[in-house]
């Protein structure tokens, strides 16, 4: 495979210069932290330009994270289905799990150049925190990690391996306990020790510039399968790319390289728990009654309530268990250029099983809900029609969880005698 | 003329450290609110912002975070905390201030709230999450004054000399200082570079300034005194609401007073 160069690449869906996209987006974010962005995105503007930035972060992607991570054709998945062929990008190989590793190894560099000692993040299905505790390890800064405390518990072995490598794991105890009060605490914090710390926002949301910063370090993935469609499958274009969305990072990253070319049709999953009828059961900002706020520095689609109060939200995956979306996929969604479904709890876990029997791969809960949609679509096509699905992490995190939905005995007698 | 505007003439005549207290519409419930406020404008404080609740209060430290949870599962709406401001300002003189998070106007809808705000005799609003920035995409301050109100205007020890002059420039009524780095709370002692960080941004300001986050004691008030104009005494004093109830409220008044 050839090596990408150059991952700034523009789209007649990006940001204005002060982070609107469309109406959304923007930096509705106090006077403490206004200064604090504006050092950033001018760091970032500089680093953009530096050929010496793009050629370091390559050469981490290569070396220490492991891309190009595979884009494998499902055959077992595609003949089980029986229709269009299925193509899986899989981000579960990236060091340590997940396609966080991508943005956090770019915004490590950018820390390290700002002179900063300190990383902050939020985390909800733990990913992102451990990608954070992974590349402060690696490049030597004090870390701290906020995590809303249901999350806490429910990703129990991601906490512990953050904390392995050298990480204060922080229980967030306001609000839902969820990955919203996770980024609420992150910003506090970012608010309190603004002048040394650097805060590694883990998906493509708050404000300017962190949604557009955080995408263009996702880009690589969506420029890999660009080219490995070409180069290994002789495929000039997929005409279906799914992906799931909880803030949006995994999609957008996959998204971005094909958004100007109409004749791929893009599917965001969100998480539909246990049906998107009544709040407080899912978490899908854009099925019934989208409404715009204002909440955590950014404009875009929240779940909340008449009085603008962000409502609880339930999914079996700690990772799409989040009221608000991306501004950018807002953008998307009123532009009809996403389509955005969902896919229940009940719904995921069915394709995780299809997943591991069928290609002895394990997604993660989060990734699920892509598969889950490529189950209900590639039924309907007809063979010679491609999709690709953006397996945005592996599963061994979630194993307390799909252990405990399968009811399985054997692992709950061998978890009592480790008591 | 504003109440905030009357209020700021009667402190420079008097020569005195203004004060500005806080409470949460609907914690410990709409009653007690109401009482709370009442008590603080008996105890001759000179401002009080009215918070209206929100979800997730990203300026506020674990004290105000708690009221705001509270109120909320209570159930106080937006409407609740208008009708509050209207019945208080029927009793009281002193000018009331909203303050809260934007999301909640936003979705009452702008016009709507500043105009009920007005009728209902609210003075001016305090909303950190909604700067200058954003006033092309939200006409904010435009709203706002057009409807007889103040927005206040927010800066910080981190703001650029470069934002402090913009903010200056359209500042009404009285700015807000923020103390130190930090979200609301109250401290021990006063940030050290305090004084500094005023003397910065007083160079470029025409408007009173009012100093809050982390006042909590006497020696906070007169280490102010004719360096600020308003000292705003939020989490201090709610937390000795929460500890010793109205008469604790009264008593810490009187001893700063």
């Amino acid at each position: 495979m050839k090596n990408i160069k150059n991952i700034f690449i523009k789209t007649k869906y990006d940001s204005d210069n002060l982070g609107h996209f469309g109406k959304l987006g923007g930096r509705y974010a106090p006077e403490m932290l206004i200064p604090a962005l504006e050092e950033l995105e001018t760091a970032f503007n500089k680093a953009k330009k530096d050929p010496e930035f793009q050629k370091e972060l390559m050469d981490l992607y290569e070396n220490y994270d492991g891309r190009p991570t595979p884009l494998y054709y499902a055959k077992n998945l595609t003949k089980k289905l029986g229709g269009a062929r299925i193509f899986i990008k899989n981000e579960g190989l990236n060091h340590t799990g997940a396609h966080k590793m991508n943005h956090s190894l770019g915004q490590a560099l950018l820390a390290k150049r700002m002179g900063k000692k300190r990383l902050i993040a939020e985390t909800g299905a733990g990913q992102h925190g451990l990608a954070t505790a992974t590349v402060a390890a690696k490049f030597g800064f004090d870390c701290t990690i906020f995590m809303g405390k249901v999350d806490y518990e429910r990703q129990r072995p991601n906490v512990f391996w953050m904390e392995q490598l050298g990480a204060e794991v922080v229980q967030v105890l306001h609000g839902t306990q969820r990955l919203k009060d996770a980024v609420t605490a992150t910003l506090q914090d970012w608010i309190a020790n603004v002048d040394n710390t650097y805060y590694l926002l883990g998906s493509v949301l708050g404000p300017h510039p962190y949604p557009s910063m955080v995408r263009d370090f996702q880009t690589i993935v969506g420029l890999e399968v660009k080219q490995q469609l070409k180069e290994n499958y002789n495929i000039n274009q997929p005409d279906y790319i799914i992906a799931c969305v909880g803030g949006g990072s995994n999609a957008i990253g996959i998204f971005h390289p094909f958004l100007d070319d109409k004749k791929v049709k893009l599917i965001g999953v969100e998480a539909g728990g246990k049906g998107v009828k009544k709040i407080g059961d899912h978490a899908s900002r854009l099925q019934k009654n989208p409404k715009i706020g204002v909440v955590e520095g950014y404009k875009s689609y929240f779940i909340q309530d008449q009085d603008g109060q962000i409502q609880d939200t339930h999914s079996i995956s700690a990772g799409l268990d989040y009221s608000g979306i991306g501004p950018q996929h807002g953008l998307l969604f009123q532009k009809n250029r996403v389509e955005y479904h969902y896919a229940t709890d009940k719904e995921v876990i069915k394709a995780f099983k299809i997943l591991a029997k069928q290609e002895g791969i394990i997604p993660a809960l989060e990734s699920s809900h892509a598969v889950a949609e490529a189950v209900k679509t590639a039924p309907k096509l007809s063979k010679n029609k491609v999709i690709v699905v953006n397996l945005s992490g592996r599963g061994e995190k979630d194993i307390f969880i799909v252990a405990k939905a399968l009811k399985d005995k054997k692992w709950q007698s061998f978890l009592k005698t480790q008591i | 003329m504003n109440k905030i505007l009357t209020q700021l003439q009667k402190i420079k005549k008097e020569n005195r450290l203004g004060i500005m207290t806080h409470i949460v519409a609907g914690y410990p419930s709409l009653q007690k609110s109401e009482k709370l406020l009442l008590t603080m404008a008996e105890a001759g404080v000179d401002f009080i912002e009215m918070q209206i609740p929100f979800s997730d209060p990203m300026a506020d430290g674990p004290t105000i975070m708690k009221a705001n949870k509270v109120a909320l599962n209570n159930k106080t709406k937006i409407k609740d905390a208008l009708d509050l401001m209207s019945k208080l300002t029927k009793k009281i003189d002193i000018p009331l201030l909203f303050m809260g998070y934007f999301n909640t106007i936003y979705n009452y809808g702008l016009e709507k709230f500043c105009l009920d705000a007005n009728q209902a005799g609210c003075s001016g609003l305090i909303f950190p999450d909604i700067p200058l920035d954003e006033e092309q995409q939200e006409n904010y301050i435009e709203i706002v004054r057009k409807n007889d109100l103040i927005d206040i205007r927010l800066l910080s020890p981190a703001s650029t000399q470069d934002r402090i002059k913009k903010n200056a420039r359209l500042a009404k009524g009285f700015v807000y200082f923020v103390a130190r780095k930090g979200v609301t709370g109250s401290e021990k002692s006063l940030d050290k570079s305090l004084e500094k960080n005023l003397n910065k941004i007083k160079k470029h300001l025409k408007t009173p300034i009012a100093v809050g986050f982390g006042i909590s004691e006497k020696a906070h008030l007169n280490a102010l005194k004719g360096k600020a104009e308003i000292a705003v005494i939020g989490s201090a004093l709610l937390n000795q609401y929460n500890d010793k109830g109205i008469t604790g409220v009264k008593n810490f008044l009187k001893k700063i007073g």
